[in-house]
């Protein structure tokens, strides 16, 4: 009997974590180049083999728009008002990018880190891998949103 | 045998029973959500503590320091919080 009553209580107790709303995370990319042997290079990684680019996995701006919008940590609303931001900080560089200034984009490197402290904010307790990542890529973000080729390319 | 009988009979509508968030946890999500989006507006708040639904992606939340606001989805795919007139 004792055997039965235990299994019933690891069954309740499997049950009840599986639907409190745990979510395997999705492996970081950092975790996915800690899991990568250094020697193995692939694609167009190959390129870009020096010791910063072996140690930062390339940023994939299309993988990181995915989870931000299939999260559980913030709520409708919430990414809603964020996707607003982000469209109006977009805008902002449009402009700049238009414009044809060489100089002036460190004006919006503030707004930038507004918006990213923001979302690290929002995230982080609900979904520390995804924090993680977007902290890691602040700067290739940057990079790509200051650069008027790569900004042309994404958007 | 029959003791599997009895736990599949637990197990049954224990699964049923935790197979969906409850009313009161879609509740607090919403209320983090409002807290969240009127914060990230910059409007002074501290914590949502009601919600009354009005319509589709539209709701007067209530914050701890008494203030309410409208927070909705705008036509043009916006999310607003609109200060509402305390009563008196």
């Amino acid at each position: 009997m004792m055997p039965a009553v235990r299994t019933i209580g690891i069954l309740i107790l499997a049950l009840t974590a599986g639907c409190a709303g745990l979510k395997e995370a999705p492996p970081s990319e950092s975790d996915g180049a800690a899991k990568t042997a250094p020697s193995t290079v692939k694609g167009s990684a190959k390129s870009s083999a020096s010791p910063v680019a072996k140690k930062e996995p390339p940023l994939d701006v299309a993988a990181l728009k995915t989870r931000l919008r299939d999260t559980q940590a913030i709520g409708v609303f919430t990414k809603l008002a964020l996707k607003n931001q982000m469209d109006d900080l977009l805008e902002q560089f449009r402009e700049y990018h238009q414009s044809g200034q060489k100089t002036g984009v460190a004006s919006l490197r503030q707004p930038y880190d507004m918006l990213v402290l923001k979302v690290l904010s929002l995230v982080q307790d609900g979904d520390p891998s995804l924090a993680r990542t977007i902290s890691g890529s602040r700067e290739a973000i940057w990079g790509i949103l200051a650069d008027k080729a790569k900004f042309n390319s994404v958007t | 045998m029959i003791t599997r009988a009895r736990a599949s009979a637990l197990i049954i509508p224990l699964a049923i029973l935790f197979a969906g968030p409850s009313p009161a946890a879609e509740d607090a999500a919403l209320l983090k959500d409002l807290t969240s989006v009127i914060m990230l507006l910059g409007m002074p708040c501290g914590q949502v503590v009601s919600a009354t639904r009005r319509g589709e992606n539209d709701h007067i939340a209530s914050c701890k320091d008494g203030s309410r606001y409208r927070v909705f989805v705008s036509a043009e795919g916006r999310a607003v919080a609109e200060k509402q007139k305390n009563r008196p």
